[in-house]
């Protein structure tokens, strides 16, 4: 069974590459702490809405991940580390808000509730929250690394859910004034000559 | 000529006037101080920093603001009250210029209007910001607070659309039982200035039409983060991201401080 996205990790971010292997992640918040090559992913996490998402859709695109150590300082107002918690251990509600979650704005905008309820399924969070230092963080990464087996689906790479589609629609009246020739429509981003308005 | 046909707003801040047509005033330009992981910072809790060092930067600022003319503004960062306080003491000590209360936390923010209010420096403070994270007790104490300045923030994390920004600030696009600009005239908010929150991570290129588009709606004063430039310099510079970038980016970020600001 393929375990791991072609392009894994397949969102962007402040992260590390270790072991794609691994069946661990390391999640170290507002604290930066020398990565170790043993765990798949190693990064930061600063916000309650894309910090978050980013790492569920990270981690769900690599099925050997297994176990999400959440360390570091945690980011103040944020609380990306505490939302990270909420998410997977409530999930969200119908207007996309983290249950439980005290962060600041912790809403989800990219990811499906079917790539929450697979983080949830494949994963357990280990709660390590205000964790720095770094040999106690190797102990945990080596005691995880190898645990268990892969999860048994396939890796899921995330969907952004349907968004609304900017209706474009022909231009009645520029509203910014070029010249005495010219009109914008900065709804359109198209430049008109005033007198076919 | 570049004119919107709507009225544009000029505002007045502790004397520095801002908004208005595109060329009728300089941009406004706002340098954060103590902010995370400024290196001058020494304890972010307790607020503890390099007083010289901040000083010469802030005069820097200042000295920029009267050889360009662009006005300015002190924006301060704080995690803690011990800490937002201690910032504006001391920015307000040296400088005569208006500055922006920042803090990820609604608590901080909210003690720290309260704090410009005892100590007289309301008239020069502009809150930032009210956005979709407010809540009751922070409504409540900005509305007790002497603060009549605020940014305003579209930011909406569940919608990244230009569209679904301008309906958080007029109806609270669902999120919200009413929309940022009204929860704004509760808090006794005169001076507006609109943060349409264009994200940095994707539409990159469409910055400068969606702030105008704001502008246009709105006819208020406007502005970008300098992270719209700033930040994207750091990935360009990163040597693997390098490619990932078209030359149409690159070209509408460097062009962001000129539309940008608050104006």
């Amino acid at each position: 069974m393929k375990t791991i996205a072609d392009t894994w990790p397949v969102v962007k971010g402040d992260y590390t590459v270790g072991n794609p292997k691994s069946r661990i992640a390391v999640v170290t918040l507002a604290s930066y702490i020398n990565p170790s090559p043993e765990a798949a992913l190693w990064g930061s996490s600063k916000t309650e809405n894309l910090g978050v998402e980013k790492i569920v859709a990270n981690v769900i695109s690599n099925s050997n991940v297994r176990y999400v150590l959440v360390c570091g300082t945690e980011s103040r107002g944020h609380l990306a580390g505490h939302s990270l918690l909420a998410i997977h251990s409530n999930g969200v509600d119908e207007k996309r808000r983290i249950i439980g979650s005290q962060g600041a704005i912790p809403f989800i905008e990219n990811i499906s509730e079917e790539a929450v309820r697979r983080f949830q399924q494949q994963v357990v969070l280990i709660d390590r929250i205000g964790l720095v230092d770094s040999e106690e963080i190797l102990k945990l990464v080596n005691k995880y690394k190898n645990k268990g087996e892969a999860y048994s689906d396939e890796p899921m790479v995330v969907c952004s859910p349907k968004k609304r589609r900017p209706i474009l629609e022909a231009p009645t009246s520029g509203d910014v004034i070029i010249s005495e020739e010219f009109v914008m429509d900065t709804a359109a981003g198209i430049v008109y000559q005033a007198e076919n308005l | 000529m570049f004119k919107f046909k709507k009225e544009q707003e000029i505002i007045k801040i502790a004397g520095v006037k801002l908004g208005g047509q595109p060329g009728e005033l300089q941009t406004l330009l706002a340098g954060t101080i103590f902010y995370n992981k400024h290196e001058i910072v020494e304890d972010a809790a307790k607020g503890l920093f390099d007083r010289a060092a901040a000083e010469q930067l802030v005069n820097l600022q200042e000295a920029g603001s009267e050889e360009t003319g662009n006005p300015h503004i002190v924006h301060i960062f704080g995690t803690t009250r011990k800490s937002i306080t201690r910032y504006i003491d001391f920015v307000t000590e040296i400088s005569e210029a208006p500055f922006l209360i920042d803090s990820p936390e609604g608590a901080v923010r909210a003690y720290a209007a309260e704090y410009v209010s005892e100590v007289g420096l309301a008239d020069k403070a502009v809150y930032n910001s009210i956005n979709m994270s407010i809540n009751d007790s922070e409504i409540e104490a900005l509305a007790l607070s002497d603060i009549d300045s605020s940014i305003i923030l579209g930011f909406n994390a569940m919608d990244s659309s230009l569209q679904a920004r301008m309906e958080l600030l007029e109806n609270g696009a669902g999120l919200l039982e009413e929309g940022l600009l009204s929860i704004a005239d509760r808090c006794g908010i005169v001076n507006k200035l609109i943060d349409p929150s264009i994200p940095y991570w994707k539409r990159s290129r469409r910055s400068p039409q969606d702030d105008h588009n704001c502008k246009s709606k709105m006819g208020t004063p406007d502005g970008l983060r300098d992270t719209q430039c700033a930040l994207f310099l750091e990935l360009v510079k990163s040597k693997e991201r390098k490619r990932s970038f078209s030359l149409q980016d690159l070209r509408c970020r460097l062009n962001l401080p000129a539309a940008g600001g608050s104006r």
